[in-house]
């Protein structure tokens, strides 16, 4: 059985905004090139302003800084983007 | 944002686009958009990008109205967080920060550019990234 790779997607999700949808569907190209699963889920950025974001970060083996701003919580997503910085999760923002 | 004020003590650090009338945005309108276009970007030797690209230029589409304020360039650069790579006119494309094991971001929009048959490298990368961290915490 192939390996699970969690990714949190720090975003806001919105299935009708294309650079969305292309952000799942890269994931899965690339997980295919490696030949593990990969298992993403979107981190609405207002559940990261809270004092639980730590727990819900840790859950993911990368994260990634989705498109599509401003964030609905900037607070939120940058709470995100220094948990990922300062406890050496993988990152890509774009 | 992140990185300028929780590390380079610029406390107030904001967006052009969320706060426009902030004195001290880091993150500014750009003088000419790049909605919709491909540039060429100049990849710095050893960095992480080049390593996933394995080459020092390549094209990449983007679709923003914002990017890093020129003048806090200065100050970026003498930080941890690397410019490594740039367009032909020297702009800020893509960052990393050094002291991390797998931190990029980029100005342009790699997943755009992935289909099945040719996922994208920095993704590629960034997964391959994930799986070791995954190995590391288990262990």
């Amino acid at each position: 059985m192939a390996r699970t790779i969690r990714v949190g997607i720090i975003g806001d999700y919105n299935p009708d905004f294309r650079f969305h949808t292309a952000t799942n569907e890269a994931l899965g190209h690339a997980a295919k090139a490696l030949s593990v699963d990969v298992d993403f889920r979107w981190i609405a950025t207002q559940s990261l302003d809270s004092k639980s974001a730590r727990k819900t970060l840790e859950r993911f083996d990368a994260l990634w800084g989705s498109p599509g701003s401003p964030y609905r919580s900037m607070n939120g997503a940058l709470q995100g983007i220094r948990f990922a910085r300062e406890r050496g999760w993988p990152f890509i923002g774009t | 944002m992140e990185y300028a004020r929780n590390v380079l003590g610029i406390a107030d650090a904001e967006h052009e686009e969320s706060s426009p009338r902030s004195p001290t945005l880091v993150i500014s309108k750009l003088t000419c958009s790049l909605v919709g276009k491909t540039q060429k970007i100049a990849i710095t030797p050893g960095s992480i990008a080049h390593r996933a690209y394995g080459g020092k230029e390549v094209m990449e589409q983007f679709f923003c109205n914002y990017g890093l304020n020129p003048a806090f360039r200065d100050q970026i650069n003498k930080s941890e967080l690397k410019v490594t790579g740039v367009d032909s006119e020297g702009e800020v494309r893509v960052v990393e920060l050094s002291d991390h094991p797998f931190y990029v971001a980029t100005l342009f929009l790699p997943q755009v550019a992935s289909s099945p048959g040719t996922p994208h490298p920095l993704i590629v990368s960034y997964l391959e990234a994930a799986v070791g961290f995954q190995t590391q915490r288990r262990n």
